[in-house]
């Protein structure tokens, strides 16, 4: 496509967009957040509110600090879950 | 010989991280004797610190492979990576790097790119407020420049593209019981927060190629017949609204290129 040609498209393809949202007057924020809904999929718990590492006082000892040698396998629900056959592994690991 | 006080800390703290190293200097019990079994404990705390530290900014990663696995994994990482900063939300910024490396984790292929959405979902909380790009501003460009503009991200915004449904995954541990993840697929997320809440969305495939282009600094024609190549319904209106209305965006500006 060449640029005058693309510049068009684009142009063309943006403001049909605008219109068919319908939005010729800036948005109240509010609106925003019900018509937004719209677009890509939205996800559960995006509204999380952790405020992330840091804030709790961790660190109580077990004394185990040297015997720490690798030798876990995945053992979460990437084993359970239900993904078309794609579940994780259990292969054991030589550490 | 005295120590100066910066000595003597720089002293513990080297022996706290490592275990092969003598106790440091001046360590003593009611007894008279350092006993490196108490020494011990605090150089237990700082792992068992940093692990935590590690399982709350990664609770997906952890649920997907088990807390066993996870604080193993996590404290192997922490032998080699201590905090750069004492702003722990910053911990384990290359933690999925690391688990991209991994090779006990290689089976569970998928896991480097959840903990990518986690340190981009920590990010996009963490980072500084702003407006974003409003629709108004958007049908103010003059047609014939549109193709020829760059972006300016939200501060916010971060994206997650990956051979694995990884923004499915994720949502699919949001809850106490794991949902089903439907088809297993390429998934491109964006996460960003344009007001309060961190937002979380699947983008259109062509729709990732576009945003990941605008965010490599590449002008809206560019970024729209790179997304037209991946995908032949990308519609460029409607990404571009749609990305515009989530808050991925805060300004436009001319390219470097343009004479204007």
């Amino acid at each position: 496509m060449n640029r005058s040609t693309l510049t068009l498209a684009l142009a063309g393809s943006l403001a049909s967009a605008i219109a068919s949202t319908a939005f010729a007057a800036p948005l109240a924020p509010e609106k925003m957040v019900g018509n937004e809904k719209c677009y890509g999929i939205a996800l559960k718990g995006q509204n999380d509110c952790a405020a992330g590492p840091g804030t709790t006082c961790a660190g109580t000892s077990t004394m185990d600090y040297q015997g720490n040698a690798w030798k876990a396998v995945p053992a979460g629900t990437c084993v359970s879950m239900n993904v078309n056959g794609h579940k994780g592994m259990l292969a054991p690991v030589k550490s | 010989m005295t120590m100066t006080f910066q000595d003597s800390q720089n002293a513990f703290a080297s022996a706290l991280l490592h275990p092969d190293l003598p106790l440091p200097h001046g360590i003593t019990t009611a007894r008279g004797t350092a006993d490196p079994l108490r020494f011990a404990i605090y150089r237990n705390n700082v792992h068992v610190s940093l692990t935590m530290a590690l399982a709350q900014r990664f609770p997906v990663t952890q649920r997907l492979v088990g807390s066993d696995f996870f604080t193993g994994m996590a404290r192997v990482y922490a032998a080699d990576h201590k905090p750069a900063s004492p702003l722990m939300m910053h911990y384990g910024d290359d933690f999925p790097a690391f688990i991209a490396a991994f090779p006990p984790a290689a089976s569970v292929a998928y896991l480097a790119d959840v903990a990518q959405i986690e340190v981009a979902w920590s990010e996009a909380y963490h980072a500084a407020d702003g407006p974003p790009l409003e629709i108004a501003q958007l049908a103010a460009i003059a047609p014939e420049r549109i193709a020829d503009l760059v972006v300016i991200p939200h501060l916010s915004t971060r994206l997650v593209r990956s051979d694995f449904p990884v923004g499915s995954i994720w949502s699919a541990h949001q809850d106490e019981t794991v949902m089903p993840v439907g088809e297993w697929r390429a998934e491109a997320v964006l996460i960003v927060r344009p007001e309060m809440q961190v937002e979380i969305r699947i983008l259109p495939e062509g729709d990732g190629e576009f945003l990941a282009c605008l965010l490599g600094g590449a002008t809206l024609g560019d970024a729209a017949e790179a997304a037209f190549a991946v995908a032949a319904d990308f519609d460029f209106g409607s990404a571009l609204t749609g990305l515009t209305m989530l808050g991925a965006f805060s300004a436009f500006e001319p390219s470097e290129g343009e004479v204007s």
